[in-house]
């Protein structure tokens, strides 16, 4: 039988079905085994058969209210709303001098009280109707999402437009978040992971805004005023800037009468955002020593990457490859060979990030004993050679592939996660239909293209490689074999 | 040649997959479907209440059908529509609690071993491994021999040969060939994870290959084989240096259940003593394995875009057949009552941490639902008692948090987890803490705090359906623990019922001062 989507999403016409139907095993004559209860484990598994799987992917409509982009995708499965809202801005446009302020406005947002109710009557009345709200921010972006039952969506959106459009930026409460971040800033040391990974950040990336950390100048009391908070919000949260998405408990039919008065509330903007400048990424050598009494070290290098993200066969090369040197779990090579054969960690990964405009990542982490600090990189940069030889086994590229084709539908459970996806796309000028070219492209990779792809742009000799531990105990001289031990002081 | 390409070619002989895609997404299939019915009234705007549209309940409780097999296996199924996927969650009433003093750990390990393979998944000769596991088996106890002697080179020599027999017997291994089979057929999730009182295994699969997870799953309570066991014990030792020994909010929280519970398990690691992991052997987590890992002992739920024929049906050919084990021995052990605080300092060069528990009877008892309504008043979020003090109005913390834990079967502890801004008094932190709860004791929580809680709890009945490994976990606890998987669901209810006085007479009665232990952590010499 078929399986459908669910009957209550609302389906336009002329949506395609897409079958998946993928990995077929064995004969049918074989599934008669399986009725046997005796037969277990590999007899079992090979005599296995799967019926097709079909679905109906969801399709997100586009609707334009009051000149402002919606995307909505109608799932009354429960009597929930999600409203999500995507403005372009973020930390990483306005300098240093804002920095701290730019990572806050979504907390002081959310925090500060709006329109005419205090902090303390915003918070009473989210938590009186049980709306789940959320405010965050990266690099390039600020988004919100208002969850809530159907039957408080009036009063909801009612709130939460007080707070994104009409922030109170209340002088005690940016008081208790300048308090916070500073116990943040004091705790950075605490968490050997926490510190590694924005230290190596830092000394890859400089002084560009991916690399800044917060540090107790960013959140001197003058540059934390609400007229520096407001500032921003006026340049980031405004209407050229902002796409919006619906999914849950309300139809097409009712979405302008319900989410138009809250975008007629989205003031113009005054001003264009600055481009995001391009960061210059460290590529040398290097060793790095963060030195802290631990029973357990912290390793993690990296060196910048070409590849971006793009519809060509190169960037489906590098995820493949990098799911099978250590990005896709228990049966990757660095994991294979740090944990399950060596038993130095209990994880080990690599990652190699491509942002579509600039330079991205690739690199590899794993914490362990410091006894083992040594062998435990020296196997992670063995493992990444080998990558740069040998082509990975025609095995091991099945299984990557396999899992993201048969588990394509993972894509389309959530509803509110779809549309999350597709306000992205849209936001970023991707293309709508990304979701589909990487389910192809991901399919046209091969070994050699993976080899390919390996030998030219990873380069284990050029890994700027930070350890946080006790030196005493790894043996500075161990570490000195890797090339020059430069010790970073953090405190 | 491409993946798609690849897979076709493989030969039937090496793995028997042959490669069905049909072409990619955009030029698969063109069936139009009609369009789903919506509401034609819109809803919004409107002040009546609406009550859950959702298939899914049947009066307040979500339609669960409970299948007990002949073996006394208990399979909970959840058919739902949405996406074709599916979540199982498979848990073994054993864990911690059931450990005795010196075998800290054997559980978590036996876990992390049941990823390993079977006999006939994840290795090429298994009679091959079988006898150098015997080799090694005996080299191990050598070990202990030798470290109790003193003899601590010779432990070493033994420790060196383990390895090496290990790396013999890998030769016969197809490394981690289990995740590599769920993989393929598109598994997201695929983990594992051991509390005090349960052991439980979870994963999702496209609903197309739900068969896959019972003759997976049936084949490893059956026939698991504990193989590359020391190298994994020495996963599981980086595991708790992770957790433990190298976090210090994670020793404060180890020390604080140790220095609480006097005599209840409730008081041991669930990941265990490094003591206790470095005898451990593959015998004991064999043993363990064959005295209690049976069907008998375990709950399946099942939950996603099935059938619960088709999942009874395969419940009962793969795991039906599979003999019962023994029952969990019975946890005897009780903490007597503490009649005065305990205290404990943590020097650690880190910033301070806090936390202070009191003694609270188990998950099932009347007083339960009020420590529950406390918890949300107390820490709750921003309008909560002591998020307001503590964080907003006299900012000496970052951040406040309670639970009740360690497990939920035995009488547990009600716990607050603050982190104190660096610069603030530890002492004023938990003086500010006390006047907070003497108020709740004095006054209780006002009608308008019970009222926004009973209105959360009504949104959370509805936000908890969302996610099907959600509803997967919240059954199978239930009815592991409870042995009643809609005891999950009637707690909630509760809750609702819970007046200001029950709150006030809970608050009373548990949060005293000698009924309490406070651990803090701080930097060596401070003063507090």
């Amino acid at each position: 039988m078929r399986n459908r989507w669910n009957p209550s999403t609302k389906v336009p016409e002329n949506v395609l079905v897409y079958l998946i139907a993928a990995i077929l095993i064995l004969p049918s004559s074989s599934i008669a085994q399986i009725a046997q209860p005796t037969i277990t484990g590999r007899a079992a598994i090979d005599g296995l058969s799967f019926r097709q799987l079909d679905f109906e992917q969801p399709k997100v409509e586009r609707v334009a209210l009051d000149g402002v982009e919606v995307l909505h995708l109608e799932d009354n499965s429960l009597p929930l709303v999600t409203v999500h809202a995507y403005f372009r801005g973020g930390y990483g446009l306005f300098g240093r001098a804002t920095y701290a302020a730019a990572m806050g406005l979504p907390a002081l947002m959310r925090y500060g009280g709006a329109g005419h109710k205090s902090a303390t009557e915003v918070d009473e009345e989210i938590a009186h109707h049980a709306h789940q709200l959320s405010f965050g921010t990266g690099g390039g972006s600020i988004t919100s999402t208002l969850n809530t039952l159907t039957h408080h969506l009036p009063t909801g959106l009612s709130l939460w437009g007080d707070m994104l459009f009409d922030p109170a930026f209340d002088l005690v409460e940016i008081e208790a978040w300048r308090t916070r971040q500073l116990e943040g800033v004091a705790r950075r040391l605490d968490d050997p992971a926490v510190l590694a990974y924005s230290e190596l950040n830092r000394l890859l990336f400089g002084d560009h805004p991916i690399g800044w950390e917060m540090e107790p100048n960013d959140l001197a009391p003058d540059r934390l005023t609400a007229d520096v908070f407001r500032a921003l919000h006026k340049k980031m949260i405004c209407r050229d800037n902002v796409v919006m998405g619906v999914t849950g408990d309300l139809s097409q039919q009712d979405l302008g009468q319900v989410l138009g008065p809250f975008i007629e509330r989205i003031p113009h903007c005054t001003t264009v955002l600055p481009e995001p400048q391009a960061p210059e990424i460290r590529r040398a050598h290097g060793i790095f020593l963060i030195e802290k009494d631990l029973d357990q070290s912290v390793i993690v290098m990296a060196h910048p990457s070409d590849v971006r993200l793009s519809d060509e066969p190169e960037y489906f090369a590098a995820m493949m490859g990098n799911a099978i040197l250590g990005g896709g779990g228990f049966s990757s090579r660095l994991l294979n060979r740090v944990r399950t054969q060596e038993g130095y960690a209990y994880s080990a990964a690599s990652l190699w990030t491509t942002p579509r405009n600039h330079q991205g990542l690739v690199g590899a982490t794993t914490r362990t004993r410091p006894d083992n600090v040594a062998p435990a990189i020296e196997a992670m940069l063995e493992t990444m050679s080998t990558l740069t030889r040998e082509s990975p086994t025609t095995d091991e590229l099945v299984t990557t592939v396999a899992q993201i084709v048969n588990g394509f539908v993972f894509n389309f459970e959530s509803p509110s996660a779809i549309v999350a996806r597709s306000m992205y796309y849209l936001a970023q000028d991707m293309p709508e239909d990304w979701l589909e070219r990487y389910w192809t492209g991901v399919q046209e990779v091969t070994p050699e293209s993976i080899l390919s792809v390996f030998a030219e742009h990873l380069h284990p000799n050029e890994m700027t490689i930070l350890v946080v531990g006790d030196p005493d105990r790894i043996g500075r001289d161990r570490l000195e074999v890797f090339g020059p031990v430069t010790t970073i002081q953090v405190r | 040649m491409p993946a798609k390409a690849l897979t076709q070619g493989l030969s039937a002989s090496r793995a028997k997959i042959k490669w069905r895609l049909l072409g990619h997404l955009g030029a698969i299939a063109t069936t139009i479907l009609s369009m789903a019915c919506v509401a034609a009234t819109p809803r919004i705007g409107s002040n009546k209440s609406v009550e859950p549209q959702s298939h899914l309940f049947n009066g307040r409780i979500p339609d669960v059908e409970k299948i007990v097999l002949e073996n006394g296996m208990r399979v909970l199924v959840l058919p739902r529509r949405g996406a074709p996927t599916v979540s199982f969650v498979m848990q073994y009433g054993i864990g911690g609690v059931h450990e005795r003093p010196g075998e800290t750990g054997v559980a978590h390990l036996l876990e992390h071993m049941l990823f390993k393979g079977s006999e006939t998944i994840g290795t090429t000769d298994v009679v091959a491994e079988r006898a150098l596991f015997k080799t090694i088996d005996e080299l191990h106890e050598d070990v202990l021999s030798a470290n109790a002697s003193g003899s601590l080179a010779e432990a070493e020599r033994l420790k060196d040969q383990i390895d090496r027999l290990e790396d013999e017997a890998r030769e016969f291994v197809v490394a981690n060939e289990f995740d590599r089979i769920l993989s393929r057929a598109g598994a997201q999730g695929l983990n594992a994870t051991t509390t005090s009182e349960s052991t439980t295994y979870f994963v999702e699969l496209p609903a197309n290959r739900a068969e896959l997870f019972f003759a997976l799953e049936a084949d490893r309570m059956a026939n698991p084989v504990f193989r590359e066991f020391y190298s994994e014990r020495d996963v599981v030792m980086e595991e708790r240096r992770m957790r433990v020994d190298a976090s210090p909010r994670g020793t404060l929280y180890e020390r604080h259940l140790s220095t609480a519970y006097s005599v209840h398990p409730y008081g041991q690691p669930v990941v265990g003593l490094m003591a206790d992991l470095e005898s451990l052997g593959r015998r004991d987590v064999e043993r363990y394995y064959q005295n209690y890992y049976g069907p008998n002992n375990a709950v399946l739920a099942v939950v996603g875009n099935v059938e619960t024929d088709q999942i009874a049906n395969w419940a009962r050919l793969y795991l039906g057949s599979i003999p019962e084990r023994l029952d969990p021995p019975p946890v005897e052990l009780r903490e007597p009552e503490q009649t005065k605080e305990r205290r404990i300092i943590i020097e650690w060069d880190a910033e301070p941490a806090l936390r202070i528990g009191w003694h609270v009877p188990e998950a099932t008892h009347n007083d339960a639902a009020a420590i529950a309504m406390l918890s949300v008043i107390l820490t709750g979020g921003r309008t909560s008692r002591l998020h307001r003090h503590l964080v907003t109005d006299e900012q000496i913390a970052a951040s406040v948090f309670s639970s009740t834990g360690p497990g939920s079967r035995f009488p547990q502890l009600f716990q607050i987890d603050v982190t104190p801004v660096h610069t603030a008094s530890i002492d004023a932190v938990e003086a500010s803490i006390y006047k907070e709860i003497k108020r709740i004791q004095d006054e209780g929580p006002t009608d308008e705090e019970i009222a926004r809680v009973r209105n959360q709890v009504e949104a959370g009945r509805v936000r908890r359906l969302q996610s099907n490994l959600g509803l997967a976990f919240q059954i199978t606890d239930a009815e592991s623990l409870f042995g009643d998987w809609t005891t999950t669901f009637k707690s909630a209810e509760l809750m609702t019922t819970v007046v200001s006085e029950d709150v006030r007479r809970a608050a009373r009665r548990y949060l005293t001062s000698e009924n309490r232990t406070v651990a803090v952590l701080q930097r060596p010499g401070v003063s507090r």
